[in-house]
């Protein structure tokens, strides 16, 4: 909000030299300076009123505020207003007052001579933002950004029936504001009309038809103070944010609208007193329940428990005096009508502490009982996850929580949660899956990076029936033709983590391709643990990475995080290993190309007995000609409790072979 | 019969000797002076023939030449094999000055090494780590927090700025709606951080996300003050930036915290002199914070009578930024490569 630090220093009784002083005031003790500006012999600030304190979206509301942080004092200005006692206002105007309003104040002005403002007016206006309009229109804006209350002229002449109703606009009303446009009204806007038509949105801007002109020459100021939540509500409605509804609907002192009509009374006479003009004998002011000043307790060792610090009774009388606070004997305090944002004496404590000073207050280490803060499960295991992935050289990446749809056009349509309103439609959908995130960073990456292999652990959103839901995944993906580093990852990670009853499962193609075709299916497995699926690895379909223009295969792994960090456990028992030396043996078989090899090993397991500690598969070799592929094996045997002897090992190497031989397809290569 | 010099001999061999390069021909010569069929063995049988008298003479010197020799030989041969070892050592010399492989290595994202840190720091103060949903209902997001529909706050602090899920729902807008997650379900006394992605509603450029992190802080007993968080805070962020700052509070406006501040800490770029980063005041805006609104406590169920407390909530990516130097916020959720390798 602009202030002229000319309009300001009017209110004060000794002139302030330094603007720069006081703007450092405001910084520390009321509200942030945007900035200053020098224009002319005037100094225009730029501050940031905070939406609480409306006293202050004012010349004067500033200057109070000044001089309560800075120690000045305020002059107060005495207004004389010479009313025509033959003109009594009752006789002219009529207003009803049905709803949204609670203080309709006006004053009726005669002999009104329409035209340009004194250069000194125009000036000040331009400086604080508003445009120079009118003579009559400029002294209710100059009146507004002095006291704050804003103030509409209307031609009294156009009004029909000199009656006036506050009431909300029927559906279908229409009316055209003084800029020319059409708006269409409904029950929820509130208008001033006569008996008739709309004169003006209440609060938000006025008609045209009923708006000052060249020819008009009764005038009808009105000062009202409606319901901010009305003004707020219409004003976003019409889509019509003007300097009235701004002020209005953050809510205004009632009893600002008398003093506001009496200042413009005051500057119409000074500068056209001479011309003749003449102001109507009473005021029309319709106020119900006058509001009151409010009383607040005050308990002082409270303020001295929330801030910490310790501020003496006399400190604190002097702050709240110096606010226009009143205070008794007994700390109850009495706030002004325009302090509206003070109703608690959390309020009070906030104006004691920052007229005191923030920066006075020392800090204090809290002297509470230590008690060890819990563990967060989750977190810890998602930061043990993290180290051991970027210990096998995985760079972590963060992406957007939101999608396109093409980035999601190969996911089940139904289970995306939609943006009702997306900053824009790169940014539409939730994302139901890391991967379109990290297939983008692939896509970026390629030309500069070689071996890329990233992951992200991340919330990924669906909708389900009752409730959308939303879960956190690891993500990774390895450019290149890497799925079994990619296993290699998953076995090393879950087996960190306390995780060993898990296995590898191919991909169930019937169950995949109903939801979403990520992974091809001939190339990809599931993980699975306690017979549940708890992630799936495998190469992404080629038409998803043509399409994404990347130029390798790429494999994408993904991890319920959640149902992992449950089944996480960084208990670790010492298993005693045996003292009696090992016998290695090796085995290499021929079987079919699409056998799987956890079949052979499980074969050899079986038949070994408890004499084989451990099977390595160290070669396989595909005879593409011969439809097979030989597996080579070392066997270990080893037994806890004493020596294998070279005969028992012969003896069982002779089972394996004659079990693996059983089936004809198995050819065991002799040594 | 021949007149045999021995003392002429032991010159010869011992010459020989010297001329010597290697071991293999060490052992070739040795093999001629000594073996079955060797010079000395030649010279020995002489010995027989000789008169008596010189026989005796004759005998004496060659046994000193023969042990002579033997000596020589052995001096030699250590001396031979020395040569040898330190000449295989020399083969064996690295060049250090060679580039190395590269080496393969992860990297953290700078959001998650600022959260490790931050984390740690809370930790260490005694403050527990909590999360809550991204989805969020209305009433943990503004209600709650004292910020009932239509409120001038949701604006001015572009909390009017959400995201809308269709069917229901928004994404929050900010993690204090984790305090009252938190607050709902736990007795006081508490201290709680809350680091967690928020959204908010904007035209994305170098300083403005759709998407991106802030630690909410919430500190709440039976006199937990202004000073507290003084401390508190002060004590964060000297550790986080890993070197004084000062910290100052301005007045502010939430309606969910009364008093309300804004914290700013001295520009770490030029100790507060003013530079292009904080726009020559010295000063860099942080977040803002204040004491627990009583409506709040009311909302979730504590009574405001007996307790009070501080949250604050700062800006993750703005934290990094500063400490790091990074000028555009996009880059947190770019994917790029040549950023996240810098950390």
């Amino acid at each position: 909000m602009k202030f002229s630090f000319n309009l300001l220093q009017s209110f004060f009784e000794k002139k302030v030299e330094n603007p720069k002083k006081v703007l450092q005031a405001l910084t520390f003790h009321s509200f942030e300076v945007v900035g200053m500006e020098k224009r002319g012999n005037d100094f225009i600030f730029d501050i940031d009123v905070l939406p609480n304190r409306t006293d202050c979206y004012s010349h004067y509301g500033l200057a109070r505020e000044i001089a309560a942080i800075c120690g000045l004092k305020i002059k107060e200005k005495r207004i004389k207003i010479k009313e025509d006692k033959n003109l009594k206002i009752d006789d002219f105007v009529l207003v009803k007052v049905k709803e949204g309003c609670e203080r309709y104040s006006a004053r009726l002005l005669f002999n009104v001579k329409v035209k340009e403002s004194p250069r000194w007016l125009k000036q000040i206006l331009i400086n604080c933002g508003i445009e120079p309009i009118n003579n009559v229109v400029d002294i209710a804006n100059y009146v507004m950004i002095e006291t704050g209350q804003p103030l509409h002229a209307f031609d009294f002449e156009k009004i029909e029936g000199g009656e006036i109703f506050v009431r909300f606009a029927k559906k279908g009303e229409k009316i055209v504001t003084f800029d020319g446009k059409e708006y269409e009204l409904d029950e929820d806007i509130l208008v001033i009309s006569d008996v008739k038509k709309p004169l003006a949105i209440a609060g938000i801007k006025g008609g045209r038809d009923s708006g000052i002109s060249k020819n008009t020459k009764i005038v009808l100021l009105e000062s009202a103070n409606f319901d901010p939540l009305i003004i707020k509500k219409a004003s976003q409605k019409l889509n019509l944010f003007t300097e009235a509804a701004f002020r209005f609907s953050h809510g205004l002192d009632p009893n600002l609208t008398e003093i506001a009509l009496n200042t413009a009374v005051y500057y119409f006479n000074n500068l056209y007193g001479k011309d003749g003009i003449k102001f109507a004998k009473g005021i029309i002011d319709h106020y119900k329940k006058k509001a009151l000043t409010r009383r607040i307790g005050l308990d002082w060792k409270k303020v001295e428990s929330v801030l910490g610090e310790r501020i003496t009774k006399n400190e604190i009388l002097k702050i709240l005096k110096s606010l226009g606070f009143k205070i008794n004997k007994n700390f109850i305090v009495e706030i002004p009508t325009f302090r509206k944002d003070i109703s608690l004496q959390e309020d009070l404590i906030e104006e004691i502490g920052r007229i005191y000073g923030y920066e006075q207050i020392k800090p204090k280490i809290p002297l509470s009982l230590l008690s060890p803060p819990k563990r967060n499960d989750e977190l810890f295991w998602e930061k043990f996850i993290k180290d051991t992935l970027v210990s096998f050289g995985l760079t972590e990446v963060y992406n957007y929580s939101f999608v396109s749809q093409d980035d999601v056009d190969y996911f089940y349509q139904k289970d995306l949660i939609e943006i009702e309103n997306p900053a824009s439609s790169s940014y539409k959908f939730l994302r139901p899956s890391l991967l379109p995130g990290l297939l983008k960073n692939i896509q970026k990456n390629q030309a500069l990076f070689s071996d890329i292999k990233i992951f992200e652990i991340g919330k990924v959103f669906k909708q389900q029936k009752e409730y959308k839901e939303e879960k956190k995944m690891i993500g990774a993906i390895l450019m290149g033709d890497k799925f079994f580093e990619a296993k290699g990852i998953v076995d090393s990670l879950l087996k960190s983590m306390g995780i060993t009853s898990f296995y590898f499962k191919p991909l169930d193609e019937k169950k995949f391709a109903e939801r979403s075709i990520i992974w091809n299916p001939l190339r990809s497995a599931h993980i699975i643990i306690d017979g549940k699926n708890i992630g799936t690895l495998g190469e992404v379909f080629g038409t998803i990475i043509e399409k994404r223009k990347i130029k390798d295969k790429v494999v994408y792994l993904e991890l319920d995080f959640e149902r992992l960090a449950r089944l996480a456990t960084e208990e670790k028992e010492y298993e005693p290993f045996s003292l009696y030396p090992a016998i290695v043996r090796d085995i290499s078989v021929f079987v079919p190309h699409d056998e799987l090899v956890e079949n052979v090993m499980n074969l050899i397991e079986n038949s070994g007995g408890n004499l084989i500690r451990d099977i390595e598969l160290f070669d396989i070799y595909e005879d593409e000609k011969e439809n097979k592929k030989s597996l080579a094996f070392h066997l270990i045997f080893q037994l806890e409790d004493r020596a294998v002897s070279p005969e028992e090992v012969d003896f069982t190497m002779k089972k394996i072979i004659e079990n693996l031989e059983k089936n004809s397809n198995f050819e065991v290569r002799k040594q | 019969m021949p007149k045999i010099n021995l003392k002429l001999f032991e010159q010869e061999t011992i010459h020989q000797l010297k001329k010597c390069q290697n071991i293999k021909e060490l052992d070739n010569l040795f093999k001629e002076i000594f073996s079955k069929e060797g010079e000395l063995k030649k010279i020995s049988k002489i010995i027989p023939t000789l008169p008596p008298l010189e026989k005796k003479e004759f005998g004496k010197e060659f046994g000193r030449v023969k042990n002579v020799l033997l000596k020589e030989f052995e001096r030699k041969k250590n001396e031979l094999k020395e040569k040898f070892e330190k000449e295989k050592r020399e083969k064996e010399r690295l060049d250090v000055t060679i580039p190395p492989p590269k080496i393969l290595r992860g990297h953290f994202h700078p959001i998650t090494l600022a959260r490790k840190k931050i984390e740690e720091i809370f930790q260490s103060m005694g403050f527990e780590i909590v999360e809550g949903p991204e989805i969020e209902d209305e009433w943990h997001t503004f209600d709650a927090l004292n910020i009932p529909p239509y409120h001038p706050a949701r604006d001015v602090l572009s909390l009017g700025k959400t995201f809308y899920l269709k069917g229901g729902g928004i994404m929050r807008t900010h993690t204090s709606s984790v305090q009252i997650r938190y607050m709902e379900k736990n007795n006081p006394p508490f201290r709680i951080i809350v680091p967690g992605r928020v959204y908010r509603l904007d035209e994305i450029d170098a300083s403005h996300e759709i998407d991106f992190w802030q630690l909410e802080g919430l500190m709440v007993g039976k006199d937990v003050s202004v000073a507290n968080f003084k401390a508190i805070a002060g004590e964060f962020l000297k550790r986080f930036f890993e070197k004084e700052v000062k910290m100052r509070l301005r007045p502010s406006y939430f309606p969910f915290t009364e008093p309300s501040f804004e914290v700013d800490i001295s520009c770490v770029m030029c100790k507060g002199k003013g530079c292009q980063t904080c726009k020559r005041s010295g000063w860099l805006e942080c977040g803002g914070a204040g004491m627990v609104h009583p409506q709040v406590f009311k909302n979730c169920k504590l009574n405001p009578k007996e307790w009070q407390g501080f949250a604050f909530g700062f800006g993750i990516n703005r934290l990094v930024m500063v400490k790091h130097r990074i000028p555009d916020i996009r880059l947190f959720n770019s994917g790029d490569l040549r950023f996240i390798t810098q950390f």
